[in-house]
């Protein structure tokens, strides 16, 4: 069964605060660390990094329109399959 | 030609069917792209092999290799890697790399100290990510955000990564 709209998108406070703090400093580059891997990406999360951990370490994650709606936890995997390199390509945004 | 030079994009898994046909496992981002780089070799370059995609198999395709036409000499070949040079590799435009050229690169800060290397390079669907073996950190890795900000100057030809990392990377 699917959350009731009427409780709105579920994040932790501690990530709202912080998000907030990093805005106002004005420095959007830096990585957020958080722990919350059950808060739903809201709207003023867009253009923020934050360093989701993954039971090891801070996966940078830079937040995007398209994943508005999502949890945090869908893109810091907990299990990392080093696969071949072979013909893949990285793009720097 | 050094082993740098060259790229290890499939392996050949054995004989499938009866008729000479070989198994091939594709480490390609289109999986389907291994048909496309013409003449493969292995590992020491020692043999070379003229593939023919027949069809999509479970875990991999199914393959004619030139002059390879009974199961027998299919499963001989069983574990042989496939390699390219990498000048096969078709150009990119500006700002995107392979993950083959950015392997192995030193990872220098923006006064000229050396943070580490570049060892591996991940997409979760959030932006690409080099895992740089450094130690700078307690675990020895960190993970920085392959973005134009962390990552200004990228240098394949010294084999140089000029990286300016964000608070919290390490």
């Amino acid at each position: 069964m699917s959350r009731s709209v009427w409780k709105g998108p579920f994040v932790d406070a501690y990530v709202l605060k912080k998000a907030a703090a990093v805005r106002e400093s004005g420095r959007n580059n830096d990585v957020i660390k958080i722990w919350s891997r059950r808060s739903t990406i809201l709207p003023q999360f867009v253009g923020l990094t934050f360093g989701v951990y993954n039971g090891q370490k801070h996966i940078p994650v830079n937040v995007s329109e398209d994943m508005i709606g999502q949890k945090f936890g869908e893109y810091s995997p907990t299990r990392t399959y080093y696969g071949h390199a072979a013909d893949k390509k990285a793009k720097r945004k | 030609m050094t082993a740098q030079d060259r790229i290890c994009i499939g392996a050949i898994q054995g004989a499938f069917g009866v008729k000479g046909e070989v198994r091939i496992k594709s480490f390609c981002a289109d999986p389907a792209a291994i048909g496309d780089y013409g003449l493969l070799t292995n590992e020491d370059a020692t043999m070379s092999f003229d593939l023919r995609i027949v069809g999509p198999i479970k875990n991999g395709f199914s393959a004619r290799i030139k002059g390879v036409q009974y199961k027998d000499q299919a499963d001989a070949l069983n574990g042989t890697t496939l390699w390219i040079a990498r000048d096969a590799l078709p150009n990119l435009p500006d700002d995107e790399y392979y993950h083959s050229d950015l392997i192995g690169l030193d990872v220098f800060d923006t006064g000229g100290e050396k943070i580490g290397r570049v060892i591996s390079v991940h997409d979760h669907g959030a932006g690409d990510i080099l895992e740089i073996s450094t130690p700078k950190t307690k675990s020895n890795v960190a993970l920085l955000p392959f973005t134009k900000a962390a990552v200004p100057t990228i240098d394949l030809a010294t084999k140089r990564i000029i990286a300016d990392p964000p608070e919290g990377v390490f």
